[in-house]
């Protein structure tokens, strides 16, 4: 015996329910009425109609309005509506509505199995789609960043696994790692505070997006570190890319109220068949460690050499954690002269590490490090502290009351507030004459957060302090802080003495910059005077101040009393007796 | 108010485009443009070359069209032709509109296809007339999209576009657009009557099946066993049909599948096997859950339900005198009467008419599929003739 079609009619809805498109309701709704013949099917859910197929918008209108009624024909424009009303739990109802034949016993019960057929499919369809949400949502935070949305370490890792497992020897194509890594982003952070840091981090992450095709990927590592990961046609395009995303990120932006003046560095690594994601990764880091050390704002490709580098490197930051509580950080001194009677007005006060293994390391070879780590604050202070000290005992010495010191203060200690109250508590300990203190500032510095910056420039003026400007002539030389902030000095970068009588163009500039200083009364330094066809040219041209290897190289405090304090000590009265 | 309306037909077995079209267009001739020209197209000719003619002859009229696997005019079944269907009078109100859409989003093609009805003048009576490709998915989802526009106003009737059985791709015409894996309409609406007629006459040649795995168009498993291999087994075609594509279609068109509905058995066309997958490719779906049963043609049932379609269709015109036909013949139908008998359809579908209401105006095509829905909310078929008649 055949069985009955309803049955059949029955499992075809049942199976019409899939997990896999929550979407297809709306076909099952058309399969509802399709199966009795019935021109309309409505799922009606608390008083609105969530579904409907066959009524126009003005007969949806009148169904609505008999709903509560539940009557057994309802008039539309095109006749009268056979009705069969199933309920679809507690308070919702499944519609179907029939021109023609009355819907007999056994096409009820087919409707009010399908009714119960698709409440509960509705449910189990609810629990699924909820269940599958709550694990995209697991995964999404396994596996992305929270932040910018962007795919975090372990994705990248596994999307970089992949693309390596299918990589094949293609000249046509190479793949690229791109590290990139924002440039001083602890310093952004400290100064105009983490909120500002994440608008900086989620720009950048847009900025990435945009910079590469769909089909690539970009990713956040960790902090400020970003990855793309890219095939192109060949290297130079790589490296085009790298270029292109410096110079638009070089933009500034403004983040509540400030402009943020940054740049990233982008270390490349390329991907060879078979290589270990992590220690791509690893190389793409160095190679982004190198381009910092280039100079920050740049690119660089990854050489195995740097590897070799990179151990040193990590080796220096370990040790360089520990260098200022060990007492490792050495204050050196190197002497200027007055260039009008050729004495000796004073020192700058310079870093130096007394490294365990390494010995005496100079400032290049851990100041990069020093200023992301953030230790360069506190060596900052180490070395005015000492550098204090030493000038404020000298100047007890008659004749030599206005020897001054210059000493550095980097971008870091600039933007803190504390600043003033730590270099405060160092004069009054050490009793220096702060008339004589010379605070050297670079340009960068400057206009990297010109507006908190100039409120910590005028607390430190409030010290009686002076502000030099060094390495004048090299950073973003605008007269716009020249006048803004008390500046009484600048220093002619030693690039441009180098230069004087053999470069006409470093002529002009070292002119051009003792003119300016001249016309806004600002003393003038050269730096790097090694030489004395160099000192015959900045006498020359009105340099007011000389420094350089011709004068003294830098030494410690010890040999600098040794050398330049002692000789000029008076000579003790000789009493005889008779 | 206007209550002119009349059907012109030109066609043309020329091989050029150009040439085609001039020819056809030639019969078109009337003293008022036509409001519709329906294009039906062998896959020969160059889709673009007609839709800008027609454009050019005719540019204030909707122009809709699709390629063929066989062409009907009124002198009858052609192959390789060009036929063109006009639609004019002052009674006639058209407007057209297509959708893009692949296999995932037939649905949405249809709807955006059918939304031409929104701007239509209504008159009377009204149809939706739709040709789709049918080598794009699921067809059940173009009368599902179609109708959450037209809803139960107003009935549809279509055709899926044609490619002369080599199952590869087929082409619409909408103005002067050529689109593939689209859904294009014209929206009729008539102060005359339109009557609508469908027939098929299979007949359900194993016991019935139970559909047990199936989605979309893909027919994977009738009880439980691959549905290649039942296929195979029941009807044992010829050897080179178990493994050739073509072979193997055309011996599906005259074995359709049926499937158990309320009270009809549905037909579906199979256009294809996956020999790795050992499944079956159908038209439109074989619902998962449903009862099925392998069917075949006969020649006798098949060229019966010819007449009863346009007897349908001229009986729902109310006693006003029909001025023209149009029919959506399964391709399945013409494998049936094969090539040297296929007039039989067409000859007796004139004296049909001509019993009724003398020699009138026809075109038509042979459809991977048809569109007939005048009562329900579903409406895809296959095997069927489909008989639209203009009062």
């Amino acid at each position: 015996m055949e069985t009955s079609w309803s049955l059949h009619l029955l499992s075809e809805i049942l199976s019409a329910f899939s997990t896999e498109d929550p979407d297809n309701l709306r076909n099952v709704v058309n399969r509802v009425a399709e199966s009795v013949d019935a021109e309309v099917a409505a799922i009606l859910c608390e008083g609105q109609i969530s579904w409907c197929i066959g009524l126009s918008e003005t007969d949806q209108i009148q169904l609505l309005e008999q709903a509560k009624q539940q009557p057994s024909n309802i008039p539309i424009r095109s006749g009268d509506l056979h009705a069969c009303w199933a309920p679809l739990g507690s308070s919702d109802v499944l519609f179907v509505g029939r021109l023609g034949e009355r819907f007999d016993l056994e096409e009820r019960a087919l409707l009010r199995a399908m009714a119960r057929s698709i409440e509960l499919s509705m449910n189990m369809l609810r629990a699924v789609t909820s269940e599958r949400q709550a694990r995209n949502d697991a995964y999404q935070q396994a596996t992305h960043d929270a932040l910018t949305g962007l795919p975090n370490r372990r994705m990248v890792l596994d999307h970089l696994k992949a693309t390596i497992d299918h990589l094949v020897a293609d000249e046509a194509l190479v793949t690229a790692v791109l590290f990139i890594d924002i440039d001083r982003f602890k310093w952004i952070n400290d100064a105009h505070g983490h909120a500002a840091g994440d608008q900086l981090l989620i720009h950048i992450s847009r900025i990435l997006t945009d910079s590469v095709r769909h089909e690539d990927l970009v990713g956040r590592l960790s902090g400020d570190e970003f990855i793309v990961i890219t095939q192109l046609g060949d290297r130079h395009a790589t490296n085009e890319l790298a270029r292109r995303i410096i110079e638009t990120i070089r933009q500034p932006i403004r983040v509540f109220g400030s402009e943020l003046s940054h740049t990233v560095s982008i270390g490349i690594s390329f991907v060879q068949p078979g290589d270990d994601p992590s220690v791509v990764l690893e190389n793409a880091d160095m190679a982004m460690y190198r381009a910092k050390a280039l100079g920050r704002g740049r690119y660089a490709n990854f050489h195995s050499s740097m590897r070799v580098l990179a151990q040193q490197r990590l080796s220096l930051e370990e040790n360089l954690g520990h260098a200022a509580d060990n007492g490792e950080i050495r204050t050196y001194l190197q002497p200027l002269f007055r260039l009008s009677d050729n004495t000796l007005a004073g020192f700058e006060t310079l870093i130096r590490w007394q490294h365990p293994q390494h010995g005496i390391l100079p400032p290049g070879s851990f100041l990069n490090q020093a200023e992301d780590s953030g230790l360069i604050q506190e060596m900052d202070m180490i070395v005015f502290e000492t550098g204090c000290s030493a000038i404020a005992k000298w100047q007890q010495i008659p004749g030599l009351e206005h020897l001054r010191l210059s000493s550095n203060l980097s971008a870091h200690s600039l933007a803190d507030p504390r600043t003033k109250e730590r270099i405060k508590a160092i004069l009054e300990t050490t009793g220096i004459n702060s008339c004589n203190v010379y605070l050297e500032i670079t340009e960068t510095a400057l206009v990297e957060d010109i507006k908190s910056t100039a409120s910590n420039i005028i607390a430190l003026r409030n010290l009686n302090l002076r502000l030099a400007i060094d390495d004048f002539g090299t950073g973003y030389s605008s007269l716009l802080y020249l006048k803004r902030f008390p500046v009484a000095l600048l220093k002619i970068d030693r690039s441009f003495v180098d230069g004087l009588g053999l470069n006409p163009e470093d002529d002009v500039i070292a002119t051009t910059i003792i003119s300016l200083a001249r016309a806004l009364e600002l003393e003038v330094v050269a730096e790097g005077v090694e030489n004395e066809n160099q000192l015959d040219l900045i006498r020359e041209l009105g340099s007011d101040y000389g420094q350089g290897y011709l004068f003294g190289q830098p030494m410690s405090i010890g040999d600098t009393e040794r050398c330049f304090i002692s000789p000029r000590r008076p000579h003790p009265a000789v009493h005889t007796t008779p | 108010m206007g209550t002119e309306s009349w059907v012109k037909v030109g066609a043309s077995t020329k091989p050029g485009s150009a040439e085609a079209l001039t020819e056809a267009l030639r019969a078109l001739e009337s003293p008022a443009p036509p409001k519709l020209v329906v294009a039906l197209v062998a896959p020969h000719f160059d889709l673009a070359t007609i839709a800008e003619g027609l454009y050019e002859a005719l540019p204030g009229t909707q122009v809709i069209g699709c390629t063929t696997s066989g062409e009907i005019s009124t002198a009858g079944a052609m192959a390789n032709a060009l036929v063109l269907w006009a639609l004019g009078g002052d009674a006639i109100r058209v407007t057209t509109g297509s959708g893009q859409g692949d296999d995932l989003g037939l649905r949405n093609a249809a709807t955006e296809a059918a939304q031409c009805l929104d701007q239509l003048e209504r008159r009377s009576n009204t149809v939706l007339m739709m040709l789709s490709d049918g080598l794009c998915g699921d067809q059940m989802e173009v009368v599902r999209g179609a109708y959450d526009v037209a809803a139960i106003d107003v009935p549809l009737v279509g055709g899926c576009a044609g490619d002369n059985l080599a199952m590869k791709h087929t082409r619409q015409i909408h103005g002067r657009q050529v689109l593939t894996q689209s859904v294009v309409a014209a929206a009729i609406s008539s102060e005359r009557p339109l009557g609508i007629g469908v027939s098929h006459g299979w007949t359900a040649a194993s016991e019935p099946m139970l559909v047990t795995g199936s989605k979309g168009n893909i027919l994977s498993s009738l009880e439980d066993k691959p549905a290649l291999d039942v296929y195979l087994d029941f009807f044992n075609p010829p050897e080179n049909a178990k493994t050739d594509q073509t072979t193997f279609a055309a011996f599906a068109a005259t074995h359709p599948i049926g499937i158990r509905r309320r009270d009809k058995i549905e037909m579906r066309h199979i256009t294809g096997f996956n020999l790795q997958t050992r499944e079956l490719i159908t038209i439109a779906e074989v619902p998962q859950g449903a009862l099925a049963f392998l069917a075949e043609g006969d020649f006798n049932s098949v060229l019966d339900a010819a007449a009863q379609s346009v007897q349908s269709a001229l009986a729902a015109l109310n006693g006003e005198e029909a001025v023209g036909l149009f029919l959506f013949d399964c391709v399945s139908r013409r494998a049936v009467f094969t090539e040297d008998r296929v007039h039989e359809e067409t000859d007796l579908i004139t004296s049909t008419c001509g019993n009724i209401c003398g020699n009138i105006p026809m075109a038509g095509f042979y459809t991977y599929g048809e569109i007939c829905r005048t009562k329900g909310a579903g409406g895809f078929h296959n095997q069927t003739l489909v008989t639209l008649a203009i009062g």
